[in-house]
């Protein structure tokens, strides 16, 4: 059998210029993505954003108005089917067919995927805890049973890449943690996955970078921790009375960066080096005699930055 | 995870591996209230039908033909026609819109498959369903005819071996159309019922009296309706014995008779045109 070598570093996604349009809308606009091998990245984005658009496109779903795409290294669409053989991806919510068993949808999948994917079939049940049910039929599947068949069939091309689009949606508290747990496995695989969600708890639990797209731009990029850095930095400060260590400290700070609650102040800082600002902040309140019993900082969270940078909550654009 | 490489395993081949073809197969046959239809109009119909025939001579022997008469044949035969074709558009467009309505489209078209291939793989599945069904029950008819016919020296309007086998190709072929064009039809549109609905009417309705008469205003172009043409290659035997047109039949026909190659151009223009319209759609439609 030939076989190609393929790109084994890099990017497993690439996406230069990429537009796609429906009629007069633009669901997809201009966006530049790359994806780091390796990574569990986060697509994240309000509903209606164009994330699962853009998963369409690179999938071969629909047709790009222009641009350029690669998939692990190998050029889409004009060499799709090379460039989806090791990749496994769940679109929308998963749907197969009703009156089949899971373990038929599967054995279609892998008739259509070809080479060994039927071999894969009983380790991809067994791994998604399939086994047991892979002969009722889908139709008495639950919705988390679904979506884990979903992966099954994913995993019937022993992905390289994975492109998940909502793969949480429906799922209750442990079907989300069980999902959870299933994609840090795959990751750890060495596998990259690519998770596109409008739950910022979940990408901030599961993924190491982020896009953001927002009105089908993409606006930010890149790993959580760099791209949260330059966000805002909170101290929280228990003292004696916050009422009066709140006035001690107005002079110097504005009022709508300042927050009380019974025992604690809270102060967001400005933009330079917190060291130095929460010195001042310490000194301040001694000097007016009010008793600091301890103090601590908490870096913005991928919620605070993505409703400051997203333009429908009134951030930047 | 294996090693990252990459097989050039044919997926991007429009012909259909045989795994593909047997997988669409197994998706077909487990439609229990689909299969149920079609055994009982390929198979069930002609069984009841002599039943009905072989009690009726029975009971009255002077009265009623034995069933295997070649009357009955022909009845036989046009009422398979008509049901057969019925059912064959519906497996067609079944065929044709069934990973689109559940959603396995996506799953399919993901897994890098050609879509060529995927929409080619449905017509061998289907037509195994569907012709293997109908040979059996058109086996019945010939076997009634063979051995339950009248008991009296073959006349010349007796049903010879070759009128069965004639008869039993005649009506594969329009069973096949009925699959091609449901199959193509119900891919273009996305949906089964429209199509179904469509093309009942075109069987029962439209093509009969254009088979029958022609149109001057049309300057023959109802002979372009896949029907006609089928109608005019219907072997004689079927045709209730009466001998006009290269095929033998229709009975009664007023319209020009075509040449043979011109209906072998029409039949084949309608299986190829709605197979590549079918496969155009399956190749261009967003999933």
């Amino acid at each position: 059998m030939t076989t190609i070598s393929r790109k084994t570093d890099g990017w497993a996604v690439e996406v230069h210029g990429l537009i796609k349009r429906f009629g007069t809308r633009t669901a997809v606009d201009n966006v530049d993505l790359v994806v780091p091998q390796g990574s569990v990245f986060g697509y994240l984005g309000p509903n209606g954003a164009g994330k699962t658009t853009l998963i369409r496109v690179l999938l071969g779903l629909t047709r790009a108005d222009s641009g350029t795409m690669s998939l692990l290294g190998v050029p889409v669409p004009a060499q799709r089917s090379h460039a989806l053989a090791r990749v496994g991806a769940i679109v929308d919510e998963p749907r197969f067919h009703g009156h089949l068993t899971g373990r038929q949808n599967l054995m279609i999948l892998a008739a259509a995927r070809g080479g060994d994917a039927g071999s894969q079939i009983e380790p991809a049940l067994d791994r998604t805890r399939l086994t047991q049910r892979a002969d009722d039929k889908v139709s008495a599947y639950s919705m988390g049973m679904r979506q884990r068949l979903g992966l099954a069939a994913c995993l019937l091309a022993d992905p390289q890449l994975l492109i998940l689009d909502e793969p949480m949606n429906g799922l209750d508290p442990a079907g989300m943690h069980e999902m959870r747990e299933m994609l840090r496995s795959l990751a750890d695989e060495g596998r990259t996955v690519v998770l596109s969600s409008h739950l910022l708890d979940e990408v901030e639990r599961t993924c190491d970078h982020v896009a953001i797209v927002d009105h089908g731009k993409v606006i930010r990029q890149g790993p959580i921790e760099e791209l949260t850095e330059g966000a805002s930095i909170a101290v929280q400060v228990r003292c004696s009375d916050p009422a009066a260590a709140a006035r001690a400290l107005r002079p110097s700070v504005d009022e709508s960066r300042i927050s009380l609650t019974d025992d604690t102040l809270t102060v967001t800082l400005t933009a330079g080096p917190a060291e130095e600002q929460i010195a001042d902040i310490n000194r301040r309140l001694v000097e007016a005699g009010i008793s600091v019993y301890g103090s601590s900082q908490t870096h913005a969270r991928l919620e605070d930055w993505f409703l400051s940078v997203t333009s429908r909550f009134g951030g930047e654009q | 995870m294996t090693q990252p490489r990459l097989a050039l395993d044919g997926r991007g081949s429009p012909i259909p591996p045989w795994s593909l073809i047997r997988a669409k197969i197994l998706e077909l046959r487990r439609r229990r209230v689909l299969m149920a239809v079609t055994v009982a109009f390929t198979v069930a119909l002609p069984v009841i039908l002599y039943g009905i025939r072989l009690i009726y001579h029975l009971s009255d022997p002077a009265r009623y033909a034995p069933a295997g008469a070649p009357n009955i044949f022909a009845t036989a035969g046009t009422v398979m026609d008509e049901f057969g074709f019925i059912i064959a558009v519906a497996l067609g467009a079944t065929a044709g819109t069934s990973d689109l309505t559940d959603g396995m489209f996506r799953h399919l078209v993901i897994t890098g498959r050609s879509r060529v291939a995927l929409y080619l793989a449905r017509i061998p599945a289907g037509l195994a369903i569907l012709a293997s069904l109908a040979a059996v029950g058109f086996t019945v008819v010939c076997l009634v005819t063979a051995f339950l016919g009248s008991p009296e020296p073959a006349s010349a309007t007796a049903v010879s071996a070759g009128d069965m086998i004639r008869s039993g190709l005649w009506l594969e072929l329009d069973l096949m159309i009925g699959f091609t064009v449901g199959l193509g039809l119900g891919s273009l549109m996305g949906q089964r019922t429209v199509p179904i609905i469509l093309l009942i009417v075109l069987e029962i309705i439209i093509t009969p009296p254009l088979a029958d008469h022609a149109l001057p205003p049309f300057i023959n172009g109802e002979r372009l309706i896949v029907g006609v043409a089928m109608d005019q290659l219907k072997p004689a035997a079927l045709a209730g014995g009466t001998t006009v047109g290269p095929g033998g039949g229709p009975h009664v026909l007023h319209l020009p008779p075509m040449p043979t190659w011109a209906m072998i151009a029409v039949i084949a223009g309608w299986i190829v045109g709605w197979s590549v319209i079918g496969a155009w759609k399956m190749a261009t439609r967003d999933a």
